[in-house]
């Protein structure tokens, strides 16, 4: 593959990409942090920096930042476990039962190209604005990765396996157990990594359409008040977040699939 | 992201033995015929539910059956309440998905053939891809106002990304070696660009192209929806205040219809350019 690179002498190779992306932040911080040196600051319509930290620091200390995020956790986590809850064993069924399969796939495959963000008006007029009407939102928008990366998973299980295990005078309890779930797993991560995104989509949506509390009402009624450094604030602890989350269940694929890396 | 429904079947049982003639026809028409049969069902039972349970007034205010969607529907297509809404949202779809290809393509490009580039702005790639577009919105009205350039500025911001990162993907996978003899022959970088990279590249475009339609047309519900004042998001939020649940699942229904209809026109392009290919890309 890598005919044409040699190798080189060790650390700072390996790291280069990692100092040359830190390099770029840096810079791209500094030089945005710079300008305002030599242009005009209007804080109604953009920030530095300086000041980002600054509004920060003061929603970490006034707890704020914790009270926001802890609001949107909550029904976060009941549409994400909904999420795997429903999406899995359905994936399962569709992927096991070829029949079932047929009947549904054509209607999730509508389901999941529809926006249905649009559909966040009517929950929120019918349920509400509280916990329940978000999770429900969330819902939504993360159990469709779930079911299509669990049946595209038990759909590639090998047969011959399954073959072997019942041959060798396996239980059905044997096969779920060492066959499939074992093939289906790495599926169902591949699909929490892209649900975790739409999650945060849901989270947003559900908190701009109305909320009195929540991180993504945090992020509208700062931009309301053209707070523009704890609007900033905010929307950089999204960002972190959508990071850590994603690019943590990358890392758990490598670290637990390693046999699936490059696929 | 990886597109997992194109994985291929791989492990669907085989019946061994003949089959006779009319159970082979019925086993080709069988999934074409169950899954019609499944939309079908869904719709016939949320049809049929108010005649068989009686809904609380309450709940029958935010209930719309089949009927009266397609009806609303047809209203709209029929009166011509449609087609300047829509075209408001094709306008900020377009120009948005046209805007993110000329920009992530290039970028994509001089990104698989540049590591140091690459290094250095991998760190923004990955994080504007894994956060929510979403969350710009507040900051995008403020700079650009309600209406068209939000729209699009919002639109681009979710469709640049899948594209951007599959041509990435597609450069950076050409084959070495064809690289190396088309070299060694006198190319430049501009012909071995257009000899080995690009056609390498066209099927993770396409795949990106598929991903992108999907994230801009989200992006157009979205950022109707909270910022714009024309358009048909616009229509279905208004509806939505109102209880004119028909409407709101009609606008639904013109959205998914026009995802789908873009998505199986890339598909189809993606057919006849990549026909000499031997196997296809799986990313």
């Amino acid at each position: 593959m890598s005919a044409d690179t040699a190798p080189q002498p060790g650390v700072l190779r390996g790291n280069r990409k990692l100092l040359l992306g830190c390099l770029a932040v840096a810079l791209f911080f500094a030089a945005w942090q710079a300008v305002f040196l030599f242009v005009p600051l209007d804080p109604v319509f953009i920030t530095k920096p300086s000041l980002i930290a600054a509004g920060l620091a003061r929603l970490v200390a006034s707890g704020e930042l914790f009270d926001d995020l802890g609001v949107s956790a909550v029904p976060f986590l009941y549409g994400f476990v909904g999420a795997v809850l429903v999406g899995v064993p359905l994936g399962i069924v569709m992927g096991w039962r070829a029949r079932v399969g047929y009947a549904l796939d054509p209607l999730m495959t509508a389901l999941y190209a529809s926006p249905l963000v649009a559909l966040a008006p009517l929950v929120v007029i019918f349920l509400g604005v509280g916990v329940a009407g978000k999770a429900i939102i969330i819902f939504m928008l993360s159990v469709f990765p779930f079911i299509f990366n669990t049946y595209a998973g038990v759909r590639t299980v090998d047969r011959l396996l399954i073959n072997v295990v019942r041959s060798l005078g396996g239980r059905e309890r044997d096969l779920y157990v060492k066959v499939i779930f074992p093939s289906v797993l790495p599926y169902v991560v591949a699909g929490a990594r892209i649900a975790v995104g739409r999650a945060l989509i849901g989270v947003l949506v559900g908190e701009f359409f109305a909320a009195s509390e929540g991180i993504g009402y945090a992020i509208a009624r700062f931009g309301d008040m053209y707070a523009l450094d704890s609007m900033f604030a905010c929307i950089l602890v999204i960002t972190v977040l959508a990071v850590l989350f994603t690019e943590g269940i990358r890392w758990a694929e490598r670290a637990a699939f390693p046999w699936r890396v490059g696929q | 992201m990886r597109d997992l429904r194109t994985i291929p079947a791989v492990a669907t049982p085989v019946e061994p033995g003949p089959i006779p003639a009319a159970a082979g026809a019925w086993r080709r028409i069988e999934p074409t015929v169950l899954g019609i049969a499944g939309i079908v069902a869904v719709l016939a039972a949320w049809e049929a539910l108010p005649h068989i349970v009686t809904l609380k007034e309450g709940t029958k205010l935010f209930f719309a059956p089949p009927s009266a969607v397609a009806a609303t529907l047809w209203a709209m297509f029929a009166g011509g309440t449609v087609w300047a809404p829509l075209g408001v949202s094709a306008a900020g779809f377009g120009m948005g998905l046209g805007l993110a290809i000329l920009i992530a393509l290039p970028l994509g490009v001089l990104l698989g053939r540049s590591p140091t580039l690459n290094a250095m702005l991998d760190p923004f790639v990955t994080a504007f891809n894994a956060t929510p577009r979403l969350v710009f919105l507040p900051l995008v009205l403020l700079w650009f106002g309600l209406g068209l350039w939000s729209k699009v500025v919002i639109v681009l911001f979710g469709a640049m990304f899948p594209l951007l990162i599959n041509t990435y993907e597609g450069v950076r996978n050409a084959d070495r070696l064809l690289v190396t003899v088309v070299r060694a022959f006198g190319a430049g970088e501009w012909q071995i660009a257009r000899l080995v990279i690009l056609p390498n590249a066209l099927p993770y475009v396409i795949v990106g192209l598929r991903l992108a339609i999907g994230r801009a047309v989200l992006g157009v519900v979205v950022s109707e929806f909270f910022g714009s004042n024309e358009g048909l998001g616009v229509i279905m939020v208004q509806a939505a205040s109102q209880y004119k649940v028909d409407v709101v699942f009609a606008g639904m229904i013109i959205f998914t219809a026009l995802s789908l209809a873009m998505t199986g026109l890339v598909k189809l392009v993606e057919k006849r350019l990549s026909g000499w290919r031997p196997q296809r890309a799986s990313e």
